[in-house]
């Protein structure tokens, strides 16, 4: 199918049409109007970097993209431990194990949104009820403090991908000739050795892409914010992915909420981009 | 198996271009000559009564089919209408929520001053949605809020709530009723849902605003500043409530501070308005009818005075045809006016009307009915908060969240909240 | 005795991964128990099995959500975006990877690399864009959804069609075929195991987004998603409703899951790797 090739086009078009529509176009127009006073109809001039100077100096911006970021560090080191962590439980011979991958990897496949509901139930109601129960202060008021809201939202999260990541383990885990093991346990390698010398540098892959894959998640995510804390409290539980969300159809100040979606984008292609080269350099060593 | 597959792709084909239609597809179901009124509604509350109102006009005028879409609850009411106008399926009527919405929407809404409603409506209520002699919404009904009360337990502790005037008369019951805990059976004397950012940012700054705007929405609305004159006031409210209410308040809801704690009779007194009765007396219908007062907010120098208003507002939308405008407004007529509509108002929506011509004995429950004594007595304060800038309820809500945390000093709060207002309103 | 250690070790492995495993369900037997009680009761406690097994909340949920009609919905969004994203992913990955030419690599970067851009900074332009033209409904949402979707799609097929040999493709021209023909009946049930892929990871984004469909979608079209914010309001958060609103909300799922839990794991293992 050569450039000049009509049906070369006709495959191409469909796919063409809408990524030029929903993303390329939008993109484009939305850096535009990032300089301008937009307000989602009209606009009436170019305002500069105006913007961008005022999204540095707010506050709760500035403490939205803080927030995320311990988010996202947390969240990718507790997700790469545990997805580890059951990938490992469930390669051993164990009878469950096909139940227990069921089952761990279930919260996976429902939204995010249900599971913050679930999980507020869970933070206020149930965690209030042991507390009075066994007596314990720190059961009380979780999601009504930034740290507990935190803890709540890195808690769903884990639970919720942890599935996940534990699949992108195993792909690598069962990978591992038999042989090799088998051979190093001939020669008497104990079963940390096996692991520190043999499983950890065959599945260093999978942790390079469950950490990319993670990190981005992390900052991209919005439903189970919404529905855990929805901000609160004082908007202290904000995410970036919601804080634009809220400036833009909540306060309706489009111009100014695209701003923060440039930046927002500019963070996340520089964790993508440090993966690309990351690989790249990975590829190229070995 | 070929044929199956180019069949295959057929029917995606039809689906996609059948899916066309389903988007839109609702508003022509009916007859030619029938006339469609869709009515897009923000109080869910009501809207299964609502329905069964709509059925019995439908029955006397069979030319009107009346649709009816109420968003609320959870989802974002004002969001929703915006879809619903930007996606191009306009509603007839659709219900407004003070000058802040009315501006937002100013381009569609219909002159209603020719309707019948337009000379009932009571005195003062037709204000914020005025404008240049063109009225611009009618009222679903009042509401009106203050310090709810156990009638029982003040009774018991030995409280007279007529004697309860102004903020030291308030703090001291509160302390008595503080004493006798064990003896009340009560855990303490507030339930105060900090975590509803409206209930301290829109409802109780509202009844220390209100003065400073002489209690008047559109002044609120035009001004573009504010003094907050009165922040020590409401300071001293905030944290009597807080210190004496159930803890973490930053995690109580509303839920929670209604129907679990004061209709369980765990508490004494909660700051919310008529609308939790039906909440009440779900969970228990005795108290509901005999157990509950309602007291004003003490407000220095304007003691003895509830903050009664009106929460939203219909609008017919000038973009239909004049038939189908005239068809919308004598629905709205026939729904405040005929004895039917009168009864569905006063019993089934229970509403607090904000209309002439009823007979206000029939108002069914207590609280509402002590609310509508205060309105006709003219003992009342303004909504002001209705006129508040864009989002500055929820704003000043966040910035006591702050400092019932401790994250900000209350003169912060007071500085901040004046600034955000100066913003907002350009 | 290395061998009746090593059992013993298997034993308390066992032992943990179904506590753990029992940890990782407590969530939703949480929310199922608890669907069952009176309001009243889940204000006097959560931990208990109920008093009596109500499911009143069950039948006033499902009909406060309208739950058939929001199924509906859900339904045919997501099947009709997947079909799409399928049919156009895969003919265009296919023109992408038999054009060897520089500006079919250029196309397949722009592609790969709209990846990178996260919903929220198209998402103000796009919603204003489509709502111009009145297309914020269930076909523009489609479209979009065929926007989003398409980037990753086309990533995977592209890497399954290098597998495929071209001389399938010049053995199916001699005989007459023309290039839709070729594709449709030689070449796209070849790329059936990578379309099992490219509906589940699809199906899983599409079936609960929440964010983009409450910019597009009006109340008489809510898909389930849109819906679970029903029993969460300014004046009404009632458990009972909602935990037996979100049960129902999650039983679909589970059944999906059960049905094709081999297909569904085995996809997203394959589209994480890659």
């Amino acid at each position: 199918m050569s450039n000049r090739s009509p049906w070369f086009w006709l495959f191409l078009s469909p796919v063409v049409l809408s990524l030029l529509l929903v993303v390329v176009v939008p993109f484009v127009y939305g850096f535009i109007f990032s300089f301008t006073d937009w307000n989602g109809l009209v606009a009436n001039s170019f305002v500069g970097f105006q913007n961008y100077v005022q999204l540095f100096q707010e506050a709760e911006f500035l403490n939205s993209i803080w927030f995320t970021v311990k988010f996202a560090v947390v969240t990718v080191l507790l997700l790469n431990a545990m997805g580890l962590g059951l990938a490992l439980l469930v390669t051993r011979s164990i009878r469950s194990n096909n139940w227990l991958r069921t089952i761990f990897f279930m919260p996976n496949l429902i939204g995010g949104l249900i599971l913050g509901f679930i999980w507020q139930f869970i933070f206020i109601n149930v965690f209030s009820d042991i507390g009075n129960r066994i007596g314990s202060e720190a059961l009380q008021g979780w999601l009504s403090t930034t740290s507990t809201g935190f803890w709540g939202l890195v808690i769903l999260t884990a639970w919720q991908m942890a599935g996940y990541i534990m699949i992108i383990y195993i792909a690598y885990l069962e990978n591992i000739p038999k042989e090799l093991i088998e051979a190093a346990k001939i020669d008497g390698a104990s079963s940390v050795q096996r692991f520190k010398n043999i499983t950890f540098p065959l599945v260093a892959p999978a942790f390079t892409v469950s950490m990319f894959l993670t990190l981005s998640m992390g900052f991209k995510i919005y439903d189970q914010n919404l529905s855990l804390t929805n901000g609160g409290p004082f908007n202290s539980t904000q995410m970036v992915a919601m804080e634009i969300v809220r400036t833009a159809f909540s306060d309706n100040e489009m111009a100014y909420a695209q701003a923060k979606a440039v930046i927002f984008f500019l963070i996340v292609a520089v964790i993508a981009l440090t993966q690309v080269f990351y690989n790249k350099k990975r590829e190229v060593e070995m | 198996m070929k044929k199956k597959g180019a069949a295959l792709v057929s029917v995606l084909f039809a689906g996609v271009l059948a899916g066309c239609s389903f988007g839109a597809g609702s508003s022509s179901e009916s007859s030619e000559d029938a006339t469609t009124i869709e009515i897009f509604q923000g109080k869910v509350e009501f809207n299964d009564q609502f329905e069964e109102l709509a059925e019995k006009y439908e029955e006397e005028n069979p030319e009107v089919d009346i649709k009816i879409t109420s968003v609320g609850g959870g989802s974002d009411y004002a969001g929703s209408l915006k879809t619903k106008f930007a996606s191009g399926d306009e509603p007839e009527i659709f219900s407004i929520a003070g000058p802040t919405e009315a501006a937002n929407y100013e381009e569609y809404l219909a002159d209603l001053s020719d309707t019948e409603l337009a000379d009932l409506a009571l005195e003062g209520t037709l204000n914020p949605v005025t404008k240049d002699g063109e009225l611009h919404g009618l009222p679903f009904n009042q509401e009106g809020y203050g310090l709810i009360y156990n009638k029982d337990m003040f009774k018991e502790a030995g409280i007279d709530p007529s004697e309860i005037l102004t903020y030291e008369d308030l703090e001291k019951a509160v302390q008595t009723l503080d004493s006798q805990k064990d003896e009340l059976g009560i855990e303490t004397v507030f339930a105060f849902p900090a975590k509803e950012k409206w209930v301290p940012g829109n409802h109780l700054s509202n009844v220390y605003l209100a003065p400073e705007f002489n209690h008047m929405v559109m002044e609120a609305y035009k001004a573009e500043g504010v003094q907050f004159e009165r922040n020590k006031e409401f300071k001293r409210m905030i944290d009597l409530q807080n210190d004496y209410s159930i803890q973490p308040t930053l995690s109580l809801d509303y839920s929670q501070q209604v129907e679990q704690y004061f209709s369980l009779q765990e508490v004494a007194i909660i700051q919310q308005g008529n609308w939790v009765y039906p909440s009440v007396e779900q969970m228990d219908s005795d108290f509901a009818k005999e157990g509950m007062g309602i007291l004003p907010i003490p407000v220095d120098g304007e003691e003895g005075k509830l903050p009664v208003g009106v929460p939203n507002y219909w609008a017919v939308n000038n973009n239909s045809d004049d038939e189908t405008i005239q068809a919308a407004k004598d629905f709205l007529d026939w729904m405040y006016t005929s004895d039917v509509g009168k009864d569905y108002v006063l019993n089934e929506f229970k509403f607090i009307p904000a209309y002439e011509g009823y007979n206000t004995d029939e108002i069914s429950d207590p609280l509402s009915k002590e609310i509508y004594q205060y309105a006709s007595e003219d003992q009342t304060t303004g909504w002001v908060f209705l006129g508040y800038p864009g989002t500055w309820g929820d704003y000043v809500g966040s910035n006591v969240q702050k400092y019932i945390d401790g994250e900000m000093t209350w003169d912060e709060l007071v500085e901040d909240s004046k600034q955000e207002w100066t913003r907002m309103d350009q | 005795m290395g061998r009746s250690k090593e059992r013993r070790n298997l034993l308390g492995l066992e032992v943990f991964g179904i506590i753990l495993g029992l940890v990782w369900l407590a969530p939703f037997y949480l929310m199922i128990v608890n669907a069952f009680k009176t309001k009243r009761e889940i204000f006097s406690g959560v931990l208990g099995l109920p008093e009596m097994f109500t499911i009143e909340n069950f039948i006033q949920a499902f009909e406060e959500l309208t739950f058939l009609k929001s199924l509906f919905n859900s339904i045919l969004i997501s099947t009709l975006s997947i079909a799409v994203i399928i049919l156009f992913s895969s003919m265009a990955a296919y023109a992408l990877n038999r054009n060897k030419s520089k500006l079919s690599g250029v196309f397949f970067f722009v592609f790969v690399a709209a990846m990178l851009i996260p919903f929220q900074s198209v998402m103000i332009p796009l919603i204003s864009m489509f709502g111009s033209v009145n297309m914020l409904n269930a076909p523009g949402l489609i479209f979009m959804y065929l926007g989003f979707g398409c980037s990753l799609s086309i990533f995977l097929y592209h890497g399954a069609l290098t597998g495929i040999p071209k001389a399938l493709d010049e053995a199916a021209i001699i005989d007459g075929a023309n290039r839709f023909q070729l594709f449709w009946y030689v070449i796209f049930p070849l790329l059936k195991p990578i379309s099992v892929t490219v509906a589940i990871l699809n199906v899983i984004w599409i079936w609960n987004d929440y964010l983009l469909p409450s910019l597009v979608l009006g109340e008489s079209n809510a898909t389930i998603p849109l819906k679970m914010f029903y029993f969460f309001g300014q004046y009404t958060k009632q458990w009972h409703l909602a935990l037996a609103g979100l049960s129902i909300a999650v039983i679909p799922v589970i059944i999906f899951y059960f049905f094709a839990q081999k297909q569904i794991i085995n996809g997203v293992s394959e589209g994480a790797v890659k």
